[in-house]
């Protein structure tokens, strides 16, 4: 007896959601979700097996049939209510450049003057500033690292070991190139990234080769736009095949600065993503940056 | 897909969410009866899943800032880097300043929605009679509350966070016998132990303890009510536009400075400030306020609910609002007369400070019983609320509908507008503060709009044909 009248009033949970009354402190509230209900009615054997539930015999709101225009009117209503959550969530979809952005852990980008980072290799060059005049410090066909955006402290520059904050800077050779004259085109400064797998690519100043070269893969960009022509990155499609690079412009003592980069691919380009090298090529045209 | 189901006139949509509710009978889920009530309800009765929906933005935010907070001290140049990173976000990632501010808002809603979560389960006698497992985890998560706030925001390291840390290192030291090694067990050796420690403790162990204590404190049936959620997530958001927290300066021991914690630990600040034993009023008198807490269901274990029918709890009940509430105020108290040392203006004086506490306890019993009194003379039978006629015809919801939505569009383009200008500003480097501001309002303001449109349904559902 008890057992069948627990089986009925498990049927009866199950029959209707939006007519099911709750139990419950707070008064006048509707279940309109159904939830499977464990309860001691429920034979643990209902669980186990894979017999079929009870199905809701009732599908639609158990209350009188609405007249068609009411069916028109209930659809635009949902559609304003579906229209009302799309709405609130897309404000939160320009937040996504929260996480995009580029600013990370590095500091806060300001124009600075370009200091070799202070290594023993470097000799005399090692944390200077870097003067485009001084052709005996800084030669053509040379090449060293920098940071930015640096610490200010040239020595705790080079302990830092983040690439993403490494520029090769490179004196392009004397000649056709122009590592001889004595302005800022005589130099270029790209990301120590190497847009393919993030190794960390060393300019080559072998007369044969003149080129910056990345030793995991073997891909390679030529100098001075820093497109890859040979390796893996330079099968990548565009924007992916160019090398990021800082903007450097000189001051009037000849004193080498790092303009304030923009980082996307229409300009200085996205560090271990790649750049646009032509758009780049009209970018740095401008007078805008003070000339150099 | 051509199967007939009585699921076929459903949409794809629906389908999902009915197939994920049917896929819930496996789990812990099922022992959860959530309710989406069809009517008003007073949040009232489920300010403990507000509670929970305020803990999960605070997740969400948490886990967005951890992203770019740095829990030590050296390697950022002049200044730590815990500090100069929360400057950073604050300053320079676009959107960080918006989910610094909300993040520190909700913590501060948090604790004010347990807080009163707490007392109408006192008052409305729902803590008693088998819920007691229920208050006693509640209580315990709100102690963890707490503590999860204060190690929050020690990890700015900023003046505040300065306090908080002299503070918390004089009360871990403080009681006898295990003073020093508690100290060291949970602050460690040095201010770069202390950040690193409150950091784990901040984003790991304190959520871990609390999301399995909240698997013990939920109770069977749980209100999910859209419109309120969304209106008070909303709100947050909107209070921390007009309320936004200043990062401050940085910590510096050498310098004494006047500060005044959150509002929430300002009381055990006035407690300390007695300048009586560290341990017995920093450690002993809140633990005897959390011990009577924890012990409240195994004495009040009468039948009766109604705090109307309860008058010595509803008394007791009283006493601790007015007791937290006096003790709180003193913890702003600063002596205005700057010619004092620091130590004589930062004086909590106890014999007022304690004469004040007797006599509100005094007055809290004898109002509440001469109010108990007052009521159960004035008792009269209770008419019955004649109905009413609906507020709105559809038309006006209609109407009401449309306009809401616009609102919500004009908000959109104007948080749209606001966060490029905000964007635009960190760039140039210039202020963004009031486009930061005028972002954050606007999307709360498309969530405020949000519930009141859901109601507004919930409402049109219920009208007549």
């Amino acid at each position: 007896m008890v057992e069948e009248a627990k089986e009925k009033t498990s049927t009866e949970s199950n029959t209707s959601s939006e007519e099911k009354k709750v139990a419950h402190p707070i008064t006048q509230v509707q279940v309109t979700q159904q939830k499977p209900q464990v309860s001691a009615a429920v034979p643990p054997r209902a669980v186990v097996s894979p017999a079929p539930r009870p199905t809701p015999t009732v599908a639609a709101p158990a209350t009188r049939p609405p007249p068609p225009q009411m069916v028109g009117r209930r659809n635009f209503v949902k559609a304003l209510v579906t229209i009302a959550a799309v709405l609130s969530i897309v404000p939160f979809v320009p937040w996504g450049s929260f996480l995009s952005s580029s600013v990370g852990n590095a500091g806060s980008y300001k124009r600075q003057k370009v200091v070799i980072d202070a290594k023993s290799v470097y000799g005399a060059a090692a944390g200077q500033v870097v003067n485009v005049n001084d052709l005996n410090t800084f030669p053509p066909d040379s090449h060293w690292v920098i940071t930015y955006p640096s610490s200010g402290d040239a020595t705790l520059d080079a302990q830092n070991p983040d690439t993403f904050v490494k520029y090769e800077l490179i004196r392009l050779p004397a000649g056709a190139l122009g590592g001889d004259t004595k302005n800022a085109s005589a130099f270029v400064a790209f990301s120590k990234v190497c847009v393919h797998l993030w190794c960390s690519p060393n300019y080559n100043p072998d007369p044969a080769h003149q080129q910056y070269e990345c030793p995991c893969h073997g891909s390679i960009y030529e100098v001075p736009e820093g497109l890859a022509k040979y390796g893996p990155a330079a099968q990548q499609d565009a924007p992916t095949n160019a090398i990021p690079m800082l903007t450097l412009t000189a001051d009037p003592n000849g004193d080498l600065n790092v303009e304030i980069p923009l980082w996307d691919v229409e300009h200085n380009g996205v560090l271990g993503y790649g750049r646009d090298y032509l758009s780049y090529r009209n970018y740095i045209k401008p007078a805008a940056l003070g000339g150099s | 897909m051509a199967q007939k189901t009585d699921d076929s006139n459903r949409n794809l949509v629906v389908k999902l969410y009915r197939w994920l509710v049917d896929g819930l009978e496996r789990t812990v889920y099922i022992g959860v009866q959530y309710t989406f009530p069809k009517r008003f309800v007073s949040p009232l009765g489920y300010l403990g899943v507000l509670t929970g929906i305020v803990f999960l933005v605070l997740g969400i935010t948490g886990g967005l800032l951890m992203i770019y907070y740095q829990p030590t001290l050296t390697g950022c140049g002049s200044l730590t880097c815990a500090f100069s990173s929360v400057q950073k976000i604050n300053d320079v990632v676009p959107y960080g300043w918006l989910l610094r501010n909300i993040h520190y808002t909700a913590s501060n809603a948090m604790v004010l929605l347990a807080i009163l979560h707490m007392y109408y389960q006192y008052f409305s006698g729902r803590f008693k009679i088998k819920n007691e497992v229920l208050w006693v985890t509640g209580i315990i998560l709100g102690i963890i509350t707490g503590v999860e706030a204060y190690t929050g925001y020690d990890l700015i390291f900023n003046q505040r966070a300065g306090l908080a840390i002299e503070i918390g290192s004089g009360l871990t030291n403080a009681p006898p016998v295990i003073g020093g090694p508690l100290r060291l067990a949970t602050f460690g050796a040095g201010f770069t132990d202390f950040v690193l420690r409150l950091y784990s403790a901040h984003v790991f162990i304190l959520p871990m303890v609390m999301l399995i204590l909240v698997f013990i404190h939920f109770p069977r049936y749980m209100v999910f009510d859209i419109p309120v959620v969304s209106t008070v997530v909303g709100a947050i958001f909107i209070i921390a536009a007009f309320f936004p927290v200043p990062v401050s300066t940085q910590y510096d021991p050498t310098v004494g400075a006047l500060t005044i914690p959150e509002w929430y630990l300002t009381g055990l600040y006035a407690l300390l400030r007695t300048e009586f034993d560290k341990f017995v009023m920093g450690g002993l008198m809140p633990g005897l306020l959390f011990l009577m807490a924890l012990v409240i269901p195994f004495v009040d274990t009468s039948k009766k609910l109604n705090w109307k029918d309860r008058p010595f709890f509803t008394a007791l009940g009283i006493t601790s609002i007015a007791q937290i509430l006096i003790t709180t105020a003193w913890g702003f108290y600063i002596n205005p007369d700057a010619s004092l040392p620091t130590l004589d203006r930062l004086l909590v004086p106890p014999d007022l400070y304690f004469g004040s506490m007797i006599g509100v306890t005094v007055l809290s019993f004898v109002l509440t019983y001469a109010f108990l009194r007052y009521l159960k003379a004035k008792e009269r039978v209770r008419k019955a609320v004649a109905p009413t006629a609906p507020l709105l015809t559809r038309k006006w919801v209609y109407f009401l509908f449309v306009l809401l939505i616009l609102a919500q569009v004009a908000f959109n383009g104007l948080a749209a507008a606001a966060g490029a200008a905000a964007d635009a500003a960190k760039v140039a480097q210039t202020n963004p503060l009031p486009f930061d501001s005028l972002t954050l309002f606007d999307v709360g303001a498309v969530l405020v709009t949000f519930g009141v449109l859901i109601h507004l349904y919930r409402y049109s559902q219920n009208l007549p044909f």
